[in-house]
């Protein structure tokens, strides 16, 4: 046996065939996905692509790398910006000489415009109700930029940064590929698209001409596995400088252990909501929602999904948040008045209901965990599990009466009060986003905090809206679930990684890999 | 021969019609909507009805269908909804790689099942005879993404001597290297049914009257089994190896995804995940097409390794 090894190996050394260590400064990190999306920062809102914009892209402003705290925004294609005293007319200074990627000429203020307008056209951006108050985009001069806004936004500063339609595109390349920009997409980042291979991997090529210098990697491939096996065992053999974890503390715990890499565990968390749909029996008597709530073990679910990935919050915006509230009343674990309300409802001897599951185990696996913890009051679920995609399809339809949702937005409370608790948002509406459970309690408020000036005033809105949807049991915040990325040590990302709104550890101009 | 292939092949245009009703019936009847699969959750409502319009989503499935139709007509099988690529050229630009995986696991398949068949078929009951027929069985029992798994364990992990991700790229060395544990993988369920198939072929033939004569006349040991038996026992051979092609490219799903490979059944899984339609249409035509050929080239074979098959 040791003969043929010998010989299988010496073979293979004189073809020349061995598997090569990688080079110096040429990175390899795989996503969970099993393809790119579309690779233009204002049409595809996937994980995936998120995490690769970030290295393609700048904003007006941008998160400083490695936190995703409103307060560490700082100027990033604008070098300065002043408000008016009513907060409706912004005007941003941009750097002079930034160079696009390609060869596509310097960035100005007509790009700016562009990207902008673009963004906020729906034929063109899947985030367009971000900028339904931007009135109007123009350009004072090649380097100085003006919006006037219809009405105050809480965070402005959030839709002009490096996230979504924040990202400012090279208009002549947008208009001169037209659909193709897809596929050859062309911004500022350190990184530039280099090759896209559809279900293996993206190629970015180091940007030389970057504004704040060139990057240290030449090269960074990120390929597309969704299976966390098979990228543990591609990190583990050397093949991978980093890749995206599992979100469980036994992996977190095992990666930690075997001491050949670096654990990261950072924001933000994807929040699990149980959202109650209010319009649909038996969840449209408050009785039955609030045994509901009672009957929720949050203690338990933090357990079943890990202490170094998981934490808790009571309240429907989560915890870091521009606006979140922790100090919130809430209903807390109580099985025997749960099974008391549900009695006082009408449903002594308990009650079936039927609910749609994705068959991912992120949400799948706690959605068990409250299934069991719901029987034991008498509340049973019927779970339909179904593909990931039709499951989107059927809880966006209203087919579901209890949703069980994780998601990270924008971190100010205005967008997920809006999004997900707003009455114009709610499912199989023409203005539909993601609200599942019907909530309408809450309108005034959160409409009044977008527009409240005075920063405390516009905290008390926020935290009356946080009550009334918790009173109302529109929905149960169950856990928060971090973002979980595992590398080698001699990857260095030029910066502490404790929160990235790409959903990813961003890869810098600063990264370095050592030998 | 040209007049039997032409034939063949226009026998196949009511196959391919049949296949692409139901291809287009069912993975529009299927739950999911493209537009949410394409641009994400987050996308909003707008966006989302403005992508569906201009899929043409919101046509009834009748037009669809004729606009697909209209397009093949054309010699069209449309663009994908995701990369806005022709979907031949997505097609086109990942099918050498399953060839090459296909054809690596029948050249697995052969190299290794056929000798065994043979010496199974001349130990016939012995010891060695029994031992290979549950090597076969285990091979046949197997399923392809655990056969990957082990090896990726046996020869990827503790080894170290292929990469865990199989990337077809670079010059023919690195591609042969990188082929050789996905197609070896994929292979095992090739060497069992080849080997069984060959056994079973070799008994049948060893026992004819001319090999006794063959015997009785003196004609030497290895020239009586290569020459006289084994030719006469390749026909059922090239069935089996024609046969089980397309179960090649259906197990070469899992087996793509575990080596991250690229190739047809990688891109079936994505397109249904994303809910390309158009792509998923384009790729059950190829593939149906592709079975076609293979089984037309299966009996062309039959022609070419015995003479007296004619074909007409």
């Amino acid at each position: 046996m040791k003969l043929l090894r010998n010989t299988a190996i010496a073979t293979l050394f004189a073809t020349g065939a061995l598997v090569m260590p990688l080079q110096a400064q040429e990175l390899t990190m795989a996503v969970a996905a099993q393809s790119a999306g579309q690779l233009d920062p204002h049409v595809s809102t996937k994980t995936e692509d998120k995490t690769v914009f970030g290295m393609m892209f700048n904003g007006l402003v941008r998160f400083a790398p490695g936190s995703m705290s409103s307060d560490a925004i700082e100027p990033d294609l604008a070098e300065s910006w002043e408000v008016s005293e009513d907060g409706l007319t912004w005007t941003f200074r941009l750097l002079q000489g930034v160079q696009f990627h390609g060869g596509y000429g310097e960035m100005t203020s007509n790009d700016v415009v562009y990207s902008l307008t673009r963004a906020g056209d729906e034929s063109r951006s899947s985030v367009s109700s971000d900028y339904r108050a931007f009135q109007s985009v123009e350009a004072i001069d090649d380097y100085t930029v003006r919006i006037t806004l219809s009405e105050v936004i809480p965070s402005l500063l959030g839709v002009v940064a490096n996230y979504h339609g924040g990202n400012i595109v090279s208009a002549r390349a947008a208009e001169e590929l037209g659909e193709d920009f897809k596929t050859n997409p062309i911004g500022t980042g350190p990184f530039a698209y280099g090759e896209l291979v559809e279900g293996q991997y993206l190629e970015l090529v180091a940007h030389e001409d970057y504004f704040r210098g060139s990057p240290e990697i030449d090269k960074i491939t990120v390929r597309y596995i969704s299976a966390i096996s098979a990228r543990d065992l591609a990190f583990q053999t050397g093949e991978l400088h980093m890749i995206a974890g599992s979100r469980e503390d036994r992996w977190v715990n095992s990666m930690t252990a075997s001491g050949e890499s670096v654990v990261d565990v950072f924001e933000p968390g994807e929040l699990r909501t149980l959202h109650v749909n209010t319009a649909m029996a038996p969840f449209d008597d408050i009785r039955v929602r609030q045994a509901l709530a009672h009957a929720v073990n949050r203690e338990e679910l933090i357990a079943f999904a890990g202490a170094s990935v998981a934490r808790g919050n009571e309240s429907p915006v989560p915890d870091g948040y521009i606006g979140h509230e922790p100090d919130l009343e809430f209903l807390s674990y109580d099985p025997d008045r749960a099974r008391e309300l549900l009695a006082e409802a009408g449903y002594p001897d308990g009650v079936t209901v039927p609910v749609a599951i994705t068959e991912r185990a992120s949400l799948f696996g706690p959605m068990q965990v409250l299934q069991a913890q719901l029987s034991q009051v008498g509340i049973n679920l019927e779970l339909d599990v179904m593909e990931h995609s039709a499951w989107h399809a059927a809880i966006r339809d209203d087919a579901s009466s209890l949703v069980l949702y994780g998601a990270a937005r924008f971190p100010v409370a205005d967008t997920y009060l809006t999004q997900f608790y707003h009455s114009d948002s709610i499912v199989k509406t023409p203005t539909a986003v993601t609200n599942f459970s019907h909530c309408n309690v809450a309108d005034e408020q959160i409409i009044a905090a977008r527009s409240e000036p005075n920063g405390e005033r516009q905290q008390e809105l926020w935290s009356e809206a946080q009550q009334l949807i918790v009173d109302e049991v529109c929905s149960i915040p169950v856990f928060e679930l971090l973002q979980v990325w595992a590398r080698a040590p001699e990857v260095n990302l030029g910066y502490e990684l404790d929160g990235s709104l790409s959903l990813g550890p961003v890869i810098t101009e600063k990264t370095t890999l050592s030998e | 021969m040209i007049g039997f292939i032409t034939k063949r092949l226009l026998s196949t245009i009511p196959t391919l019609f049949g296949v692409l009703v139901i291809v287009f019936v069912m993975i529009r009847v299927a739950p999911g909507d493209p537009a949410l699969a394409i641009l994400g959750d987050n996308a909003s409502q707008e966006a989302l009805d403005a992508f569906r319009d201009r899929m043409g989503l919101n046509d009834s499935m009748l037009v669809q269908f004729g606009r697909f139709l209209s397009d093949l007509a054309q010699g069209s099988l449309g663009t994908s909804m995701v990369s806005g690529k022709p979907v031949v050229t997505s097609v086109m630009e990942v099918l050498p790689y399953t060839l090459e995986l296909a054809l690596g696991a029948i050249f697995f398949g052969i190299i290794i099942g056929l000798p065994l068949g043979i010496i199974s078929a001349l130990w016939r009951n012995g010891w060695l005879d029994y031992f290979l027929r549950v090597v076969s069985l285990l091979g046949l029992s197997f399923p392809a993404f655990l056969t990957a798994i082990l090896l990726i364990l046996w020869l990827s992990i503790e080894w170290r001597i292929f990469p865990v991700i199989s990337s077809p790229t670079g010059g023919p060395i690195d591609r042969i290297y990188n082929l050789i544990l996905p197609a070896l993988s994929l292979g095992v369920i090739m060497v069992a049914y080849i080997m069984r198939t060959a056994r079973s072929a070799m008994l049948d033939v060893l026992g004819e009257d001319y090999i006794r004569t063959a015997r009785a006349k003196g004609a030497p040991g290895r020239r009586l089994i290569l020459h006289h038996a084994l030719r006469n026992a390749l026909i059922p051979i090239v069935t089996v190896v024609g046969l089980y092609f397309g179960l090649l490219i259906g197990n070469a799903v899992l087996t793509e995804i575990i080596f991250n490979r690229p190739g047809l059944g990688k891109l079936i899984v994505l397109s249904l995940n994303q809910r390309d339609y158009t792509t998923l249409q384009g790729l059950m035509v190829i593939s149906a097409f592709l079975i076609v050929i293979v089984n037309l080239l299966t009996d062309i074979c039959y022609a070419l390794v015995d003479p007296r098959v004619k074909l007409k």
